[in-house]
C-alpha cells in the first residue's frame, strides 16, 4: 500500500468516525440503514458480479433475519444473539435447499425463478401471522446490548452496524480473492471451459448463494433491532428489487461500489421526498438513467471518466 | 366438495386464465421479436386500464371507444419504449440483465406516476354485457367473465392468423428467426423489433381493460400480472406466444382448482411453485418443442 492510499484511507476513517456526531439525527438513521443495505447488497453484489446470477429473493432471507430476532427475543425471550444465529441457520438451509434446484437455471429463468421466490415468500409471511404478527407485525424488539452498553441511538448503532459492515466485506473480499474466488471468474467468462477444469459450477453457485443468504439475513436481524418493530411491509418483492438496485447502481464488481449503491438507495429517495410525491417518479427514471447510460454502475463509470481525464491530460502534457 | 363448486372454480380458473394468457402473449410476443424478458408487461395492462377509466369517466367517451382508446395507448407506450431505450441499448450490446433492470426501472416509475397522477384508490369499469349472471348448477357466472373468454379466444386466433398470414407478422417472425437472413431479404429488422414492442403493448393492455370488471386497477396491479403473465409464456415455451395462451389457461386453472383444497389467500404461493417447478423440470414448457416452433 502506498503512502497516499494510506493517507486516503486514514481520512475516510476518521469521516467515518466523526460522521454520526455532526449529522443531524435523521441523516445519522439514514447512514445505519446505509450499512444495513451494504451487508444485505454484498451478497447480492457476489452473484451478480462473480457469477452472473440476478437475484431477486433477498427479501426472503432478509425477512428471515428480521422475523428470528423478532420472534426469539419478543416471544421466546431469548438473547439477541440466538435470534442472529437461528435467522442465519435457517436462511442458509433455505438457501441450500432451495439453491440446489432452482440455480441449474440460467439467466432470465433465474432472474424470474427468485423473483417467484421473493412473492411466494411474502404471501407466506402475510399468511403465517402466528409466526410473523402479519401486517400488524411484531413490536418491542430490544435495542442491542454489548456487554452493558446499550446500543439505543443511531450514533452508537451505527458503529456496531457498520462494523458488521466492514467484516461482511473482508469475507467478501477473501471469497473473491480465494480459490472460489478464481473458479467464479473462470465460471463467469466461460462456463464451459471452467467445467471442462472439473469445477463443480452447480456446487459452486450454491455456495455463493448461501453466502449471499446469509448476508441477507444478518441484515435482517440488524433492521430488527434498529426499528424494533418488524411487519409484512418490509419485505416485498419491492424490497428485493430495491437490494438489486445496490451493486447495478455502484458496480457489481467492486465493494467500493456497494457502499456507493447503498447510499444511493437509501439517501436518494430521502432527497427526493424533498420535492414532494413525484420522488417515487424520480427515483425510477434515476435507476433507468443509470442502467442506459452507465451499464458498469457509478463506480465504473467514475473510473472510466478518470481514465478519460488522464489520457486527456497526458496527452496534452 | 360438490358439482358446483368445481365448476364454480373451472369458470373462475378459465376466466383468469384468458387474462394472464393475455399478459403472457405480450410477454412473450416481445420475447420473440427482441430477445428482452419485458418486466413492466403488467403495467401495460395497468396502462390501459387506467387509460379506459379515465376516457370513461373524465372526458365522457362511449365505452367501446374507451377501450379502443386504452388498447391503442398500450401499444403506444410500447412503441415508446422501443424507440426511446431498447434500440440505443441493443445497439450498444447491452446485456440480457441490462435489459431486464432497464424494464424494471421503467416498471417502478409507470407504477409510481399512477400513484402520483391517479392516485392511491382502486377504479372499476362497467362489466361487458351488463351485470347480469348466468347460473349453470348453481355456479355463479358473470357475463363479463363470458365475454371477457369470448374476446381472450378472439384475440389469440387473430393473434395466430397475424403470425401466419400477414405479411407484417410473417416479417416480424422471421427478424425473430434470423434477423440477417430477413434483412438480406428486405426487412427492416429494427422497425419489426418496434412492432413487437407494439402487440406486447396492445396484448397487455387488452388484458388489463378487461381484468379491470372483475377485480380493479390499481398502481399495484402491474407487477403481479407481471409475474402471473411470464409464468404463463414460461409454461407456452417462452418464444410462443400461442404457447402462452396455452399457459395461461393451465395456470388459471391448476390455482383456482388447488385452492378449493386449501385456503384461497395461497393462490399466489401455488402459481408461482407451479412456475418455478415448471421451470426446472420442462425448461421447453409443458408443449415441449413443439411449443418452440417459430422461436
Amino acid at each position: 500500500m502506498n503512502p497516499r492510499t494510506l493517507l486516503w484511507l486514514a481520512i475516510g476513517l476518521v469521516v467515518w468516525a466523526v460522521l454520526p456526531f455532526v449529522v443531524p439525527r435523521y441523516m445519522a438513521d439514514l447512514l445505519v440503514f446505509t450499512g444495513i443495505y451494504t451487508v444485505a447488497g454484498l451478497g447480492i453484489g457476489l452473484l451478480l458480479g462473480h457469477c452472473g446470477i440476478v437475484n431477486l429473493a433477498q427479501a426472503t432471507f432478509y425477512g428471515l433475519g428480521a422475523y428470528a430476532s423478532a420472534y426469539c427475543t419478543v416471544m421466546m425471550g431469548l438473547p439477541s444473539i440466538v435470534g442472529f444465529l437461528v435467522g442465519a441457520a435457517i436462511s442458509m438451509v433455505l438457501a441450500y435447499v432451495i439453491g440446489r434446484p432452482i440455480l441449474r437455471l440460467t439467466g432470465y429463468f433465474l432472474a424470474l425463478g427468485t423473483l417467484a421466490l421473493s412473492a411466494i415468500a411474502s404471501a407466506l409471511f402475510f399468511e403465517w401471522d402466528w409466526l410473523t404478527g402479519g401486517t400488524l407485525g411484531i413490536g418491542g424488539i430490544p435495542k442491542l446490548d454489548l456487554f452493558g452498553f446499550l446500543l439505543d441511538r443511531p450514533s452508537r448503532y451505527y458503529f456496531f452496524v457498520w462494523i458488521v459492515a466492514f467484516a461482511c466485506m473482508a469475507v467478501a473480499r477473501n471469497l473473491v480473492d480465494s480459490r472460489t474466488g478464481l473458479m467464479l471468474r473462470a465460471m463467469r467468462d466461460s462456463s464451459t471451459a471452467a467445467a471442462a477444469l472439473s469445477i463443480d459450477l452447480q456446487a459452486l453457485r450454491t455456495k455463493v448463494f448461501v453466502v449471499c443468504a446469509l448476508f441477507g439475513s444478518l441484515a435482517g436481524s440488524l433492521f430488527a433491532h434498529h426499528a424494533s418493530f418488524v411487519s409484512t411491509q418490509s419485505f416485498t418483492v419491492d424490497r428485493s428489487i430495491s437490494f438489486l438496485l445496490i451493486p447495478v447502481i455502484g458496480g457489481a464488481t467492486s465493494i467500493p461500489g456497494i457502499v456507493v449503491g447503498a447510499l444511493f438507495v437509501t439517501f436518494l429517495p430521502e432527497l427526493l421526498s424533498k420535492l414532494g410525491d413525484i420522488h417515487q417518479i424520480l427515483f425510477g427514471l434515476a435507476l433507468v438513467a443509470v442502467v442506459v447510460l452507465m451499464p458498469e454502475g457509478l463506480v465504473g463509470a467514475f473510473g472510466k471518466l478518470r481514465a478519460r481525464l488522464a489520457k486527456r491530460g497526458s496527452g496534452h502534457g | 366438495m360438490t358439482l358446483s363448486l368445481i365448476l364454480q372454480a373451472l369458470f373462475a380458473g378459465v376466466t383468469n386464465g384468458i387474462v394472464y394468457a393475455l399478459v403472457g402473449m405480450g410477454l412473450s410476443a416481445i420475447f420473440k421479436g427482441s430477445r428482452v424478458i419485458n418486466a413492466m408487461q403488467g403495467e401495460f395492462a395497468v396502462i390501459g386500464a387506467m387509460t379506459t377509466v379515465l376516457l370513461l369517466t373524465r372526458t365522457g367517451w362511449p365505452y367501446a371507444a374507451a377501450i379502443a382508446g386504452g388498447a391503442v395507448a398500450g401499444a403506444l407506450v410500447g412503441a415508446f419504449i422501443e424507440v426511446a431505450f431498447v434500440r440505443y441499448m441493443a445497439k450498444k450490446n447491452a446485456s440480457e440483465d441490462s435489459f431486464l433492470l432497464l424494464t424494471i426501472g421503467l416498471a417502478l416509475t409507470l407504477s409510481a406516476s399512477v400513484l402520483f397522477f391517479i392516485g392511491r384508490d382502486g377504479h372499476l369499469l362497467p362489466p361487458l354485457g351488463g351485470a347480469g349472471v348466468l347460473i349453470i348448477l348453481d355456479a355463479v357466472i358473470q357475463f363479463h367473465a363470458l365475454w371477457l373468454i369470448a374476446i381472450g379466444i378472439g384475440a389469440t386466433l387473430a393473434l395466430r392468423a397475424f403470425y401466419h398470414r400477414t405479411t407484417i407478422g410473417l416479417s416480424m417472425m422471421a427478424a425473430s428467426i434470423d434477423a440477417d437472413g430477413a434483412a438480406t431479404t428486405g426487412i427492416n429488422v429494427s422497425r419489426m423489433r418496434t412492432y413487437t414492442f407494439v402487440l406486447g403493448g396492445l396484448l397487455g393492455a387488452l388484458g388489463g381493460i378487461l381484468v379491470t370488471p372483475l377485480i380493479g386497477v390499481d398502481y399495484q396491479l402491474g407487477l403481479n400480472l407481471t409475474l402471473k403473465g411470464f409464468a404463463a409464456a414460461v409454461l407456452g415455451g417462452l418464444t410462443n406466444p400461442l404457447g402462452a395462451a396455452v399457459g395461461g389457461l393451465t395456470l388459471g386453472l391448476v390455482e383456482s382448482l388447488a385452492i378449493i383444497g386449501i385456503s384461497s389467500s395461497y393462490k399466489d404461493v401455488v402459481a408461482f411453485s407451479v412456475l418455478i417447478v415448471i421451470m426446472i423440470l420442462m425448461p421447453q414448457g409443458i408443449l415441449g418443442r413443439a411449443g418452440r416452433r417459430g422461436g
